[in-house]
C-alpha cells in the first residue's frame, strides 16, 4: 500500500569521507583538513589546506612552457590520452572509484566519459584546434615578424598567459580539453574543481607526472578545490598580480562570484550555461519510416550525456498539427525510454520538477503527457515551451504552425539547434544566430562537431593567450 | 468533516491545546487525515491522481500518508505565461486541480487585471493568497470561506499563547510593515486588531500602498519576459521607475512611522511589522531621542516573517523590543508559512514553537519521499511536513522546504506535545551555491529584476 517502505535514505546515517588530493606544479598534496559536502549526493570528500603561495607562481618566473615547442606539447598529450584510455591504468582506475561516490551518473556512464574525453588527446584533433584558433600558430613557439604598409616593423607573440580555471562538474570531458587547452597556449594554470567531480583533473595530472615528473606541462599545472564563492580563498587569488585571466562555466551564482573580482588586467573567459533545442519540420510526416528515423534522432539529441551536458536538447519545436505532433511524441518517449534502459539511469526527477509535470498531467486538455517523472523518460506535448527546465530524460515538444514561430523561442541561452530536414537549415540560419544561437546541426548530430569549430561564440585559444607585441622601428625606406 | 477531525480542531481554543502528548494524540491524528483523505480524494484531481500512483486507498500509518504529501512547490506549478497572458480561464482551471470545492463559473468579461480575477474568485467563496516569492515564481492558495474563519481565531489565539497578552480592546494598532494586499494577511490583520485594539482609537497604517497580488507579479512577468527577450528597454525603464518611486515611498515611511510613534508614545500600543521596516524605525525614533524610558511599559509586538535577505545588526531584535519598551517576556515568535492554515508560537520558557493537535507534524528524508525512522525518543531531524487537518479549501498535507528538529517529547516550558527547536533552516540554502555545469537556463542571463 505504501510506496515509502522502499526507501531507506536518512539525514542522519554518516556518509563515508572520500579524500580528494592536490596537484601542485608536479607534486601530490594529500591531506584531511578540510572536509566539503559533494552537491548532489550529500557526499563529504576531504582535502588539503591549499598552499598558496605554491599555487601561484611570481610573475617574475616566466612560464616553464614558454620555449618548449608546441610539437613536444602534443605529443605529450597525445602520451596522456593513450594512458587515460589504458584500461590498467591505475590513476583512471582510482579516480572512477572516487568519482562514482560523488557524481550522479552511473559508473559506466562516467567511464565512458572519461574515455570519449580522452579521444580529444589526438595529434590531429590537437593542431587542427591550434590551427582553427591562431591565423599563425608559430606565434606560439615563437616571436612573429610582422611589417605593415607603411614598413613599421614588429614581432608579435601569443605569450603564454596565466589563467585560473574554474571547471564544472558535469562532465570529465572538460577537465581534459582544459588541460589540454591551458597546455597549448603554455599556460600556467591553476584548475579550481567541482564539488561533484574533485578528482578527474587530478588524476590526469598524476598520469601527466608519471610519464615525466620534471616536465615543463607539469610544471605549470595545479589542481585544487574551494567551495566556489569562499571570500577566503577567491579575495586572496583573483587578483591580475597573479592571473591575466579566469577561464569560467556556468552561470548564476558560479559567475557572479567571479564577476566581483573582475577588473583592469584580470578577464573573464566564460562558457555560459546553455540550453540546446531541435527543430522539426513537417517533411519529417512523409513516411512513417521518416518519422521513426526522425524520433530517434532527436532522442539521441535529448539523451547527449544523458541530457546533463549544454548540448543535450530539451525542447522540440515540431511543425505538425496535434495529432501528428501526438504521434511523434508517443515514438520519441519510445526512443528516449529505450536509451535510458540501456543506460542504466533510473534517478526519479527531482520533487520540484515532478511537481510541475504532475500540474500538466491534471491539465489533460492543454498539455499530453507520455511516460511518467520516474526518471525512464518523459516527454510533453505543450502549445508553448513548458517554463521548467526539462532534465532528466525529459524532452518538452512545442507543437507549433510553422519552424518560423519557432524562431522566437531562441535566446541568448540557446547553444545547438538540431534541425530536420537538412535542407532548410540554411533557410534559418541567420534568424538563429540573430537570436542568440551558436550551433545549428542536423538533427542527431548534437554532439560531434567540426574539430577546431568556435565555441560559446568565440576562439577561446584566441582569446586564453597574453598578446604582446615587440615594436621594431622602421624599415629603410625603398631609395 | 469526519468525527476526529472535528475532535482535534475543536481544541483550537482550548487551554491545554498544547499540553497533550503525542502518543495520545498519534492515533485519532491518523484516523482524522484518513476522513481527510476520504473526503477529498474525489474532489482533490491532483490528490487522487497522487492517491491512483501510490496505491493507496485508506490512510491507516502515517506511511500511508507520504506519497499523498503536496511539496510547497505544488502551488507555484501553473505555467507561468499563462499570468503574462493573462489566461483567466486556464489559470481557473489549474487552480481547480489543487481546490477541495469546485470553482463555479465566474464571468471572465472585461477582466483588468489579477487583482480583477481574485477579487471575482472571492466574489463566489474562493480565496486565493499569492506569496511574495523574492525570486520566481509566487505561490498562488486557494482558500475557503471556513478557511478565513479560523485563521481569524487562531492568529488571535496564538498570538495570546506566545506572548501572553491578553486579548482586551485596550490597545492602538500602529501597522509598521507594507502589507502584501492578500486576504489572508487582510483578515489576519482584521481579527488581531479587533482582539487586540481599542475601537475607539484608530489604527496608524504604514503609510505605503499596498502590495497587490498584481503588484507582486507584476516584477515575476517582467522577469519573465526579459528572459524571453520580449521585454523592450522602455518597460524595464518603466519598471525601474516604479521601483524607484516605491522606494522613495518606503523611505518616506519610516520618517513618518516614527513621528506617529512618538506622538503617541504614551499610549498602550500593539505594534505590528516586519524586522527590517521595526529595526529602521526604531534606530530613527532614538535618533529623534527618543526610547524605552517614553514608551508604556505594557506594549506588545507582533512580528510577522523572517528577515527576507535584509542585513541587520546582529542584536536587532532586541535593538527593537528595548526601543518601544517591550516587556521581557513578551518576545512572540511563530513558525508557519503560508501553505498552512495554522500558527505553531513558541513558548517563551523553553523557547520552542508547539506544535498544536490539528496539525501532524511529519519528519522526513531530504528528499521528502520517506519518514526518518524513529525511536520516538529525542529529536528527529529532517525536511519538515505537517498535515493542517483544519484547512478546508485545499490539501492539508504539505511538504516543506525546511530542515527542523522535532521533540515529540515534554518541552522545559511544561507542555507535553510535540514541539520544534528554533534551529529551523531552508534545504535551499544549505545547498550553496557551489553548483557549475555547462548547461543552464536562461535565467542566468536576466540582471536586476530579483
Amino acid at each position: 500500500m505504501s510506496t515509502a517502505a522502499n526507501h531507506t535514505g536518512t539525514l542522519t546515517a554518516v556518509p563515508p569521507v572520500v579524500s580528494a588530493p592536490f596537484f601542485i606544479r608536479g607534486e601530490l598534496l594529500e591531506g584531511q583538513d578540510v572536509a566539503h559536502r559533494s552537491r548532489d549526493l550529500g557526499v563529504t570528500f576531504s582535502t588539503p589546506r591549499i598552499p598558496l603561495d605554491r599555487a601561484v607562481p611570481p610573475r617574475t618566473e616566466v612560464p616553464p612552457l614558454l620555449n618548449v615547442p608546441l610539437a613536444e606539447i602534443i605529443d605529450f598529450l597525445v602520451e596522456t590520452g593513450r594512458r587515460i584510455r589504458d584500461p590498467n591504468n591505475p590513476f583512471m582506475q582510482e579516480c572512477i572509484d572516487r568519482m562514482c561516490s560523488t557524481h550522479i551518473l552511473p559508473r559506466e556512464v562516467v567511464r565512458n566519459q572519461a574515455m570519449y574525453a580522452a579521444a580529444y588527446l589526438d595529434k590531429r584533433k590537437l593542431m587542427a584546434e591550434v590551427e582553427q584558433n591562431f591565423p599563425d600558430p608559430k606565434a606560439l613557439d615563437g616571436w612573429v615578424p610582422k611589417q605593415d604598409f607603411t614598413g613599421r616593423k614588429s614581432y608579435v607573440r601569443a605569450f603564454a598567459p596565466r589563467l585560473i580555471h574554474v571547471l564544472p562538474g558535469n562532465s570529465p570531458g572538460v577537465a581534459v580539453k582544459s588541460i589540454a587547452q591551458g597546455a597549448m597556449v603554455k599556460a600556467i594554470n591553476l584548475f579550481k574543481m567541482s564539488s561533484s567531480d574533485p578528482f578527474t583533473t587530478v588524476a590526469i595530472l598524476r598520469i601527466m607526472a608519471d610519464i615525466d615528473p620534471n616536465h615543463a606541462i607539469v610544471k605549470s599545472m595545479s589542481a585544487v578545490y574551494w567551495r566556489g564563492g569562499d571570500d577566503a580563498v577567491e579575495r586572496v587569488l583573483y587578483r591580475p598580480q597573479y592571473f591575466d585571466k579566469i577561464v569560467a562555466w556556468g552561470g548564476g551564482d558560479a559567475i557572479n562570484n567571479v564577476i566581483k573580482y573582475l577588473g583592469p588586467g584580470f578577464q573573464l573567459v566564460s562558457f555560459d550555461p546553455k540550453t540546446s533545442i531541435s527543430m522539426v519540420g513537417k517533411q519529417a510526416f512523409s513516411s512513417d519510416a521518416t518519422l521513426d528515423q526522425v524520433a530517434d534522432l532527436a532522442s539521441m539529441d535529448v539523451m547527449t550525456l544523458n541530457q546533463e551536458a549544454c548540448v543535450a536538447s530539451r525542447f522540440i519545436y515540431v511543425e505538425a498539427e496535434q495529432e501528428d505532433t501526438d504521434r511523434f511524441c508517443a515514438k520519441l518517449h519510445k526512443c528516449i525510454a529505450a536509451r535510458a534502459a540501456a543506460s542504466g539511469d533510473f534517478r526519479p526527477l527531482d520533487m520540484e520538477l515532478r511537481e510541475q509535470v504532475e500540474a500538466l498531467m491534471m491539465m489533460d486538455d492543454e498539455y499530453g503527457v507520455w511516460g511518467k517523472p520516474d526518471g525512464r523518460g518523459l516527454v510533453i506535448r505543450s502549445e508553448e515551451p513548458v517554463d521548467f527546465h526539462p532534465i532528466n530524460k525529459t524532452a518538452n515538444v512545442v507543437r507549433v504552425d510553422s519552424l518560423d514561430d519557432a524562431v522566437k523561442y531562441v535566446n541568448v541561452a540557446t547553444q545547438t539547434i538540431g534541425f530536420f530536414p537538412f535542407d532548410r537549415m540554411a533557410h534559418y540560419r541567420d534568424r538563429l544566430a540573430s537570436g542568440g544561437a551558436q550551433r545549428v546541426v542536423h538533427l542527431g548530430e548534437a554532439g560531434p562537431s567540426t574539430i577546431g569549430n568556435p565555441h560559446d561564440a568565440m576562439y577561446p585559444l584566441h582569446r586564453f593567450v597574453h598578446w604582446m607585441a615587440h615594436e621594431d622601428g622602421c624599415a629603410p625606406s625603398p631609395g | 468533516m469526519g468525527s476526529n477531525v472535528r475532535k482535534l480542531t475543536e481544541m483550537a481554543s482550548a487551554d491545554n491545546r498544547f499540553a497533550v502528548p503525542f502518543a495520545d494524540l498519534r492515533a485519532t491524528q491518523i484516523e482524522a487525515m484518513n476522513e481527510r483523505f476520504q473526503g477529498r480524494k474525489n474532489a482533490i484531481k491532483l490528490l487522487g491522481h497522487r492517491a491512483k500512483e501510490a496505491g493507496v486507498a485508506e490512510v491507516r500509518t502515517a506511511e500511508d500518508i507520504v506519497p499523498l504529501l503536496f511539496p510547497h512547490t505544488t502551488y507555484k506549478s501553473y505555467p507561468e505565461n499563462w499570468l503574462r497572458e493573462e489566461k483567466w480561464e486556464r489559470l481557473g482551471k489549474w487552480l481547480a486541480t489543487v481546490s477541495s470545492h469546485p470553482i463555479a463559473n465566474i464571468p471572465l468579461f472585461g477582466i483588468r487585471d489579477i487583482d480583477d480575477w481574485i477579487e471575482r474568485l472571492q466574489g463566489v467563496g474562493h480565496f486565493i493568497s499569492c506569496s511574495s516569492g523574492t525570486t520566481g515564481k509566487s505561490a498562488m492558495l486557494i482558500a475557503s470561506q471556513k478557511d478565513m474563519e479560523w485563521s481569524k481565531v487562531d492568529t488571535v489565539n496564538a498570538f495570546a499563547w506566545g506572548s501572553g497578552v491578553k486579548p482586551a480592546q485596550d490597545r492602538r494598532i500602529m501597522g509598521l510593515a507594507p502589507v502584501a494586499y492578500v486576504p489572508k494577511n487582510v483578515i489576519i490583520a482584521e481579527a488581531q486588531e479587533k482582539a487586540f485594539g481599542d475601537p475607539a482609537r484608530s489604527r496608524f497604517n504604514y503609510p505605503v500602498p499596498p502590495l497587490t497580488v498584481g503588484a507582486l507579479t507584476k516584477m515575476v512577468v517582467l522577469r519573465k519576459a526579459i528572459a524571453d527577450g520580449t521585454a523592450k528597454p522602455e518597460d524595464i525603464a518603466d519598471f525601474e521607475r516604479t521601483s524607484k518611486e516605491r522606494q522613495v515611498a518606503m523611505d518616506n515611511a519610516i520618517g513618518i512611522a516614527a513621528d506617529a510613534l512618538i506622538a503617541v508614545r504614551h499610549e498602550k500600543l500593539h505594534i505590528a511589522g516586519l524586522w527590517n521596516n521595526l529595526y529602521h524605525v526604531a534606530k530613527l525614533v532614538r535618533e529623534k531621542g527618543y526610547g524605552a524610558a517614553d514608551f508604556h511599559p505594557d506594549n506588545s509586538i507582533y512580528v510577522g516573517g523572517g528577515l527576507k535577505r535584509a542585513q541587520l545588526p546582529a542584536d536587532y531584535q532586541e535593538f527593537v523590543h528595548e526601543t518601544f519598551n517591550i516587556p521581557k517576556d513578551r518576545h512572540f515568535q511563530n513558525y508557519s508559512m503560508q501553505e498552512l492554515n495554522s500558527a505553531m508560537p513558541k513558548c517563551r520558557e523553553g523557547g520552542r514553537y508547539h506544535v498544536p493537535p490539528w496539525i501532524v507534524p511529519l519528519i522526513l528524508n531530504k528528499d521528502g519521499d520517506a519518514l526518518v525512522s524513529h525511536a520516538g525518543v529525542g529529536e528527529v531531524e529532517g525536511r519538515a511536513a505537517f498535515f493542517d487537518l483544519s484547512l478546508d479549501g485545499r490539501w492539508g498535507g504539505v511538504i516543506t522546504g525546511d530542515k527542523i528538529s522535532l521533540d515529540y517529547g515534554p518541552c522545559a516550558c511544561g507542555n507535553a506535545g510535540p514541539s520544534v527547536r528554533d534551529n529551523i533552516v531552508r534545504f535551499a540554502d544549505l545547498e550553496g551555491d557551489d553548483k557549475i555545469g555547462c548547461a543552464g537556463t536562461v535565467d542566468a542571463y536576466v540582471r536586476g529584476v530579483a
